[in-house]
């Protein structure tokens, strides 16, 4: 790539007091993000996997500032944007979208395509009311849909569909960069390749930079520039997807890749699956040291106690764990 | 890359908004249509009442008492003579000035109370909410006769004191102390469930995908609430509203029965269900006249209601 970071994310933490017992009495904390640092090249597709409940879905959210972050910055355009109130935060807004997982709730039910589509151009002044047409109608194109669908409700249209408006919509704003949650993972699989490609395609017209967050590593492998693997609030690993998928070093990432079914039959035949054994620990109370070690097949002793450091270890591949070594061969 | 596929099968029928598609909802339901002519009939009734009562509810007759129905008098005429369809019809008057007003009021601090729990939550939402809880938690009936009770002699004495001093004739009228004291009583008992529907259906829309997609577009609060909360949350509140319609004419027949609410002489179902039930062994009509516009009201309001959830939430149903 060598691209300049569009967004730099650094030491982000999010952390939710829940309250339990009959009267709230009792404070509990939700580690969901926990001292995760990024960057996003601007031009990339930068993918976040893992379990669910993670955290990849809250770091999405906390970097657009949808949810305050408990600390950490998140650095566009020179401002740290998670810092900001919602007055301040307006002008970069338009810069930043997201598109949902459930196509179902992500559209207002009670406004036409149109409206959804031609709102965020009013609200920015992108058109003057006369051209607002104009630009549905090109913005719908861009989608694949006819611009005749400005004129229906979101209850008449496919699930497909309405992920196509729902892109249509944060493309409205002219935006930067695109946070992806799941974005494809409700629709059928045949829907799903459509969306992809379209992603794809919006991405080249437009030199979109996209944060993919999602669990289907196929999707992963085929959109991705680099992959961040996460476990339990954490970054485990991030690298290219060449090195992640040819050469995974934290042992999360390699049980999760073994978990990969092969296309190739004869493949799939020698495929050697790394079971992990128990459940992922409550985020409520994280085990100490590394956060894998309580299931990780490598554990020593250090990890029960010592976090793991987050280094690079060969260029452009970061990882946190004690048992790799300081310098891998590439 | 636009499909052909993804254009071929979209049928070319006018969009329907949810609204609209309500609305056809609600005819096709024939229990609703029936319960919705009723409301608008005896809605018509109310309106247009003085000029519809063949004789004055208020003049007495003592020649022709207790008289069966007959084409002189269609509900027949009660003890002191006076004409029941007359009085029935004021009586609706009664009932649909009371139930208007106070349901009105009831969602109006019914709504604010909520929308501002919902939306701002913490201690604002708990100290609201515990508000509510405790409104509720007072019996209906004890409360409208303590307040009743306790009021309606130093209101009344203030008015006549005020008449001696001014002679206004405004201040002999004692009907809008009954009323006020109706209204204040029910609108203050009335307003809880308006409240709890209103908070809900701000927390759960609140929480949707379509308003943190509003939010990620930079738009203000003030659209939000405008375009995406309050056009979700209405459709219940109209359903709750139609059904609170019926229940407020219901519960002020029940405290002028019981001698707390409108009092004689100004009609009202309610006193002269009360009445009749004393003689209705031997004047059924004094009986049944009211009670069975009553039960009508009640019912048409239910329908409508019934049909307006189906129609309103869809998904619900079936």
């Amino acid at each position: 790539m060598g691209a300049q970071p569009l967004l730099k994310v650094e030491n982000l933490v999010k952390h939710f007091v829940v309250k339990l017992g009959a009267f709230g009495e009792k404070g509990a904390t939700v580690y969901a993000v926990d001292d995760v640092s990024f960057d996003i090249m601007t031009g990339e597709t930068l993918s976040l996997v893992g379990e669910s409940g993670c955290g990849k879905s809250t770091t999405g959210f906390t970097l657009l500032n949808l949810q305050r972050a408990t600390a950490g910055k998140v650095i566009f355009e020179g401002e740290n944007i998670v810092a900001l109130d919602e007055k301040r935060m307006r002008p970069y807004r338009r810069a930043l979208q997201i598109v949902f997982q459930d196509p179902y709730s992500t559209l207002n039910p009670r406004m036409t395509v149109g409206e959804v589509v031609g709102e965020p151009i009013l609200f920015h002044k992108l058109a003057t009311k006369a051209e607002l047409p104009e630009r549905i109608a090109r913005l719908l194109a861009d989608v694949g849909l006819p611009s005749r669908f400005a004129q229906r409700y979101p209850h008449e249209l496919s699930g497909g569909q309405r992920q196509r408006v729902a892109i249509a919509r944060a493309l409205a704003c002219q935006p930067k960069f695109i946070v992806c949650d799941e974005a494809i993972s409700a629709l059928d699989v045949s829907v799903q390749a459509q969306i992809i490609n379209l992603l794809l395609d919006l991405q080249q017209k437009y030199g979109l930079t996209y944060l993919f967050i999602a669990h289907d590593l196929a999707v992963v492998r085929h959109i991705s520039d680099r992959v961040g693997v996460m476990y339990l609030g954490r970054l485990a690993e991030l690298a290219t997807r060449e090195q992640l998928f040819s050469n995974p070093l934290h042992p999360y990432t390699k049980a999760l890749l073994s978990a990969v079914p092969e296309a190739d039959p004869e493949l799939e035949q020698t495929r050697r699956r790394q079971i992990l054994t128990g459940d992922v620990p409550s985020p409520l109370a994280p085990p100490a040291g590394c956060r894998f070690h309580t299931r990780c097949p490598i554990a020593m002793d250090q990890c029960r106690s010592v976090v793991p450091e987050w280094r690079e270890v060969v260029p452009g591949h970061h990882v946190a764990c004690h048992a790799v070594a300081e310098s891998v061969p590439g | 890359m636009a499909p052909a596929n993804l254009t071929a099968f979209v049928d070319e029928d006018p969009p329907v908004s949810l609204w609209r598609d309500a609305w056809h909802r609600l005819f096709r339901n024939k229990l609703a249509v029936a319960g919705l002519v009723i409301v608008i009939f005896l809605a018509l009734v109310a309106m247009f009442g003085p000029w519809l009562t063949p004789y004055d509810f208020l003049t007495q007759n003592l020649e022709v008492r207790n008289q069966a129905p007959s084409l002189a008098h269609l509900f027949g005429t009660d003890d002191l003579g006076r004409d029941v369809l007359s009085r029935v019809i004021y009586g609706t008057r009664t009932a649909f000035v009371v139930a208007i007003v106070v349901t009105t009021v009831a969602v109006a601090i019914g709504v604010a109370l909520g929308a501002i729990a919902g939306y701002y939550g913490g201690l604002l939402d708990r100290t609201i909410m515990w508000f509510t809880d405790m409104t509720m938690s007072v019996p209906n009936l004890l409360l409208v006769v303590v307040i009743n009770a306790s009021l309606k002699t130093p209101v009344t004495a203030w008015m006549e004191a005020q008449y001696q001093a001014t002679l206004n004739p405004f201040y002999r009228q004692t009907v809008w102390v009954d009323f006020l004291l109706v209204f204040g009583s029910m609108a203050l008992i009335s307003w809880p469930p308006y409240a709890r529907l209103v908070r809900a259906q701000v927390l759960s829309i609140r929480g949707r995908p379509y308003v943190t997609a509003a939010r990620a577009l930079g738009l203000t609060n003030r659209l939000i609430i405008m375009r995406y909360i309050v056009p979700n949350a209405v459709g219940p509140l109209i359903v709750s509203v139609s059904a609170g319609l019926g229940t407020a004419m219901v519960l002020e027949s029940a405290f002028s029965f019981l001698g707390v609410g409108v009092n004689p002489p100004t009609p009202s179902w309610g006193n002269m269900i009360s009445d009749g039930l004393r003689v209705w062994q031997h004047y059924p009509h004094l009986l049944a006249a009211p009670a069975a516009v009553l039960g009508l009201a009640t019912v048409a309001f239910s329908f409508l209601g019934d049909g307006l959830n189906d129609a309103l939430n869809p998904r619900g149903s079936k």
